[in-house]
């Protein structure tokens, strides 16, 4: 099972992934696998290429709000932390 | 500020002429501009072109001129969007450009849109050269290379875009060598200059005087390193460098780490903090201590540390004192990216061989 990430928003994701790291094979990428180290391998480029398209999308800035960028540890882990974070659609300003 | 690189409008600015206006024999170089550059370039500042002309204006500018530019953006386009993609094309922060423009429409476009950047007019850029953000504090040896830095850079990218496989395979394919040394004596000022000029990979934000400098190379209870780069497209030569302070308590703190934007996507912040994490644990300590002032510009720092497993209080106040980010050295450390040849060199063996 997934937690509370959107499906729409872990698809958009794994298409910024496989963009920022040129590889195809990470659409298809499991929700739970790590995104540092052997899993996807996101590295300082790549983080940051992938969290300035998910403010850009999403208008969530992770790295404002997360200190030690623990919505990074997987798919799953930042489609939850976007999904809680993302500002409230037009109109509803506070 | 410190201003890195300078993009140029040609005509009227760069040019003494407009170039598709001047018949069969293109205008030639503004004399004063065109020393202003020179200068400029000398003292490791690159040059580019953002101009509302054909692409063979740019080639006919280097030509004329004699300078290489690291990026050319020519057409019809907005300029602010010219100079956004210059931006991103060379790595830049946008409060490290100077824009130069004879037409003060261009000028207040770009301005308005890019509020960091330095907008000037040629007159303006006269005198620019006295001015401190084109003063750099030392001119190094990576100074005087840097234009040509950035066109083996451009040549790297060109053939990443071409190459077929994943970034990991086309890093392997580039062959990138990492070397780590203690620091000497002579690669102060280089260091003092990646002090000055690095932000995205920089844990302190302040610049560190040169005897400063000197003196953490000489103290016993501090290890100043330094990493040079290089692979098949040229030699960056020292790009990175770390502060370690070595505390009685088992704690060894890692009070500066600084590393060239040009080396992002490498692979050597990562070889630089899987070789610290190694080089503490065989000193005997039990945990290594990385204070980092944090802010918007050095969030890849910040990736660099999460990927190798350094962790601060998720608590800590966001302003101006530092968070300290740390690990401890027992069990599994971080890897040497495996596209990276990490080797070690001594100060001694390297004296004399240059950057």
């Amino acid at each position: 099972m997934s937690g509370g990430g959107e499906p729409e928003v872990t698809g958009e994701l794994r298409e910024i992934l496989a963009r920022a790291t040129g590889r195809e094979d990470l659409l298809g990428l499991s929700e739970q696998a790590p995104l540092f180290g052997d899993g996807v391998g996101l590295d300082s480029l790549t983080g940051t290429l992938l969290l300035r398209e998910v403010h850009r999308r999403f208008g969530v800035d992770v790295a404002a709000e997360d200190l030690n960028l623990d919505a990074l540890a997987t798919l799953d882990t930042l489609a939850t932390f976007i999904t809680e974070h993302a500002p409230a659609g037009p109109g509803s300003g506070d | 500020m410190m201003v890195k690189c300078v993009i140029w409008d040609l005509d009227h600015t760069l040019l003494s002429g407009v170039y598709l206006e001047s018949g069969p024999r293109h205008p030639l170089p503004d004399p004063a501009m065109a020393e202003v550059a020179a200068t400029l370039r000398d003292r490791g500042i690159i040059h580019a072109i953002a101009s509302r002309n054909p692409p063979e204006a740019a080639q006919y500018a280097a030509r004329v001129t004699g300078l290489e530019f690291a990026a050319a953006e020519c057409g019809w386009g907005r300029k602010s969007d010219a100079v956004r993609r210059i931006i991103a094309d060379l790595g830049l922060a946008p409060d490290a450009i100077a824009f130069v423009d004879d037409d003060l429409y261009e000028r207040a476009e770009v301005s308005r849109a890019l509020p960091q950047v330095l907008v000037l007019s040629p007159e303006d850029m006269a005198d620019a050269v006295g001015w401190p953000e084109f003063s750099p504090p030392a001119v190094t040896a990576e100074a005087r290379r840097r234009n040509e830095m950035y066109a083996e850079r451009r040549r790297r990218e060109q053939e990443a875009r071409a190459f077929a496989g994943s970034r990991h395979e086309f890093l392997r394919y580039c062959g990138t060598r990492v070397t780590i040394a203690p620091a000497a004596e002579a690669d102060v000022p280089r260091l003092h200059e990646l002090s000055v000029r690095t932000h995205q990979f920089n844990t302190s934000g302040e610049p560190v005087a040169e005897p400063e400098l000197r003196r953490l190379v000489g103290s016993a209870e501090h290890q100043v390193t330094t990493v040079r780069l290089a692979d098949r497209f040229g030699d960056d030569g020292l790009v990175g460098a770390s502060v370690i302070r070595i505390g009685p308590d088992g704690i060894w703190t890692v009070t500066l780490l600084m590393m060239s934007c040009r080396a992002m996507g490498r692979g050597v912040i990562e070889a630089l903090l899987a070789w610290l994490t190694r080089a503490a644990a065989r000193g005997g300590a039990v945990a290594l201590a990385v204070p980092c002032l944090v802010s918007p510009r050095n969030v890849p720092l910040r990736l660099a540390l999460t990927s190798a497993g350094f962790r601060a209080d998720p608590g800590h106040p966001p302003g101006q004192r530092p968070a300290v980010f740390s690990r401890g050295l027992s069990g599994p450390l971080p890897e040497v990216p495996d596209w990276v040849t990490a080797a070690e060199a001594s100060a001694a063996s390297r004296e004399g061989t240059g950057p």
